[in-house]
Parts: C-alpha cells; structure tokens; sequence
C-alpha cells in the first residue's frame, strides 16, 4: 500500500471513528445514536483492514453493524412509551467528565510516550484459518466456555423479555379494548367466540 | 512521519475515553449500553493494533482474544437490552435515575 493512500485511509476512518463517538454523545435521540454507532463501528472495521486484521474486520461488520445494532433497534422499538431522549444526567456529568479526562490524559501519555520498540514488518496471513485452528487446538477450553456461555445468556434473554401466557392475553385485550376505545375489559369477554356470534346473528335478524 | 502503533493506541485511548464518558452520564439504559460497546471496541482496538506492530508470538493469540471480547459483547448485549424490556414492562421507564427501587 503506498504511504499516501493508507495516511488518507487511517485518518479519514479514524475522524469517522470518533466522529461518529462523539456524535452518540451530542444527539438528542435515541434512533440517531444507533446510527451514529453503527458509522463508528464502520470506521472501527476499517481502522481494522488497515491493521491488515481482514477475519476481525468482516466479524466486526457482521456482529456489531448487523447484529447489536439491530437488536437496539429493537429494543427501542419495543419500549414505546419510555423516553426517547438521550441526554446527559446533569450531575453526573460534571464528576464523570474530570475522571474521564484524567483517564484520557494518562492513557493517552502512556500511548506516545512508551517506547514501542521496532515494527515488525510483516503482518500475519491466512488470519481466519490460523484462528480457526489455534480456536480448536490450543484454546479448546474457552471455546467451549464460550460457547455455554452464548448459550445461556441468549436462553436467559428469551427467558427475561418472554411474556407470560396470562400476561400475553391480558395486554392484548386492554389493547383491543383501546382500539374500539372502550374502557378496561375482562380478557374473557374478547376471547370468548359465541358471545360475537350471538351478537353477529342479532344484527342480521333484527 | 509513518503511521505506527502509538498512533492507533491514541485513537483506541480517545474512544475509549467517550464511551467511558457516554456509559457514565446518559439517562437511558440504552445508551449506557452503547457506552460499553465502544469502550470493548476501543480494546479490540487496541489489541489488533498489538497484534499487528507487537512480537511475532502474540499475533496470533490477541487476534483470538478479540475474537472472544466480541463473542462475550454479544451476550452482554443480549442479556442488557432484555433486561432492559423487563424493567419497561414493570415501570413503564428505561431511564436508569428512574429506576430507583433498590435505593436504601
């Protein structure tokens, strides 16, 4: 890669980067801050290429652009009546930005001023067959640990946000009840067949 | 001037720093958990940029570390937004000063 194209493609993805950081941080919606984030985990991915990482950076596209960021949608969508906004706590802000300015001083003093030592030249190749075979040899052990774990926490999820059958039809007759705009109804009167039967058959007679 | 690795671990530095921040004062559940997801970026950030420049030994291994953050941010995530439809259900609110039923 000549030294001009990859100046441009590291600065460019970097100010896409934290551009889109900062941008979760200034919107007022929740909506635009998903976006955001999705544009910052973009230029991640391309910070990644860049790094010569092509396995990490197709993951990084297909978990956290396709998958968390759908499943935010989601969740926003599913909390209709909570707040939209996504302002900060004043209170909190004050404290949370001196230690957080603390911390990005240090790091950041740690970062250039450390002596790195030489840069190995050559980047590391055939990435997703090498990962694939070190997953299962060397570290056989945290796979599987892995793996129980993604297992239980996605049951754990369904289990959590999955409504009881009681529940379930209760919210669905207070929301029938609302569309005809009818007050509080018992769930029995809206499941129960013949009484809409009865009522159907007197209509066409009378 | 080249490119090198204290570039990229600034970078990871100063995004690590705003999810930090956005974690700390949003309001919404939901966007606490979009602070946490960029700090675990701005790591594997970080830990691909080692893989990269560091010694030969680790650039296989931090390559599989990044592997497992994200696997283990997935569960997060998962686990984080369901709870956070529960607590809508409960109280109406996902707004974490609101939430308040565990204060002494």
């Amino acid at each position: 890669m000549s030294d001009f194209g990859f100046h441009l493609a590291f600065w460019s993805l970097g100010a896409m980067t934290i551009g889109g950081a900062s941008m979760i941080l200034i919107s007022r919606n929740l909506i635009h801050a998903v976006i955001w984030l999705v544009m910052s985990m973009l230029g991640v991915a391309g910070l990644y290429l860049t790094l010569s990482a092509d396995f990490i950076a197709v993951v990084q596209v297909l978990i956290y652009v396709g998958a968390i960021s759908v499943l935010m949608l989601f969740a926003i969508m599913l909390t209709p009546r909570a707040e939209r906004d996504n302002s900060q706590n004043i209170k909190t802000a004050g404290p949370a930005g001196l230690v957080v300015l603390m911390v990005m001083i240090a790091t950041m003093w740690v970062a250039i001023d450390t002596d790195w030592g030489a840069v190995r030249e050559a980047a590391l190749t055939e990435q997703a067959r090498l990962i694939g075979e070190s997953l299962i040899k060397h570290y056989i052990l945290p796979f599987e640990i892995g793996a129980v774990l993604l297992t239980a926490a996605l049951v754990g999820a369904i289990a959590l946000a999955r409504q009881d059958d009681e529940d379930a039809a209760i919210h669905a007759a207070s929301l029938q009840a609302e569309l005809e705009g009818e007050g509080a109804v018992d769930p029995v009167d809206v499941v129960d067949p013949p009484i809409a039967a009865d009522a159907s058959d007197s209509e066409a007679s009378s | 001037m080249t490119i090198g690795i204290e570039h990229y671990l600034t970078l990871g530095a100063l995004l690590f720093c705003i999810g930090f921040f956005i974690a700390w004062s949003k309001k919404n559940a939901i966007g606490v958990l979009i602070g946490v997801e960029l700090m675990l970026n701005a790591v594997n950030l970080t830990l691909v940029a080692f893989s990269r420049f560091g010694s030969a030994e680790v650039a296989l291994s931090t390559q599989v570390f990044v592997v497992f953050i994200i696997a283990v941010a997935a569960a997060e995530v998962a686990v984080g937004l369901a709870l956070a439809l529960v607590v809508y259900r409960n109280r109406q609110t996902i707004s974490v000063d609101r939430t308040t039923l565990l204060r002494g």
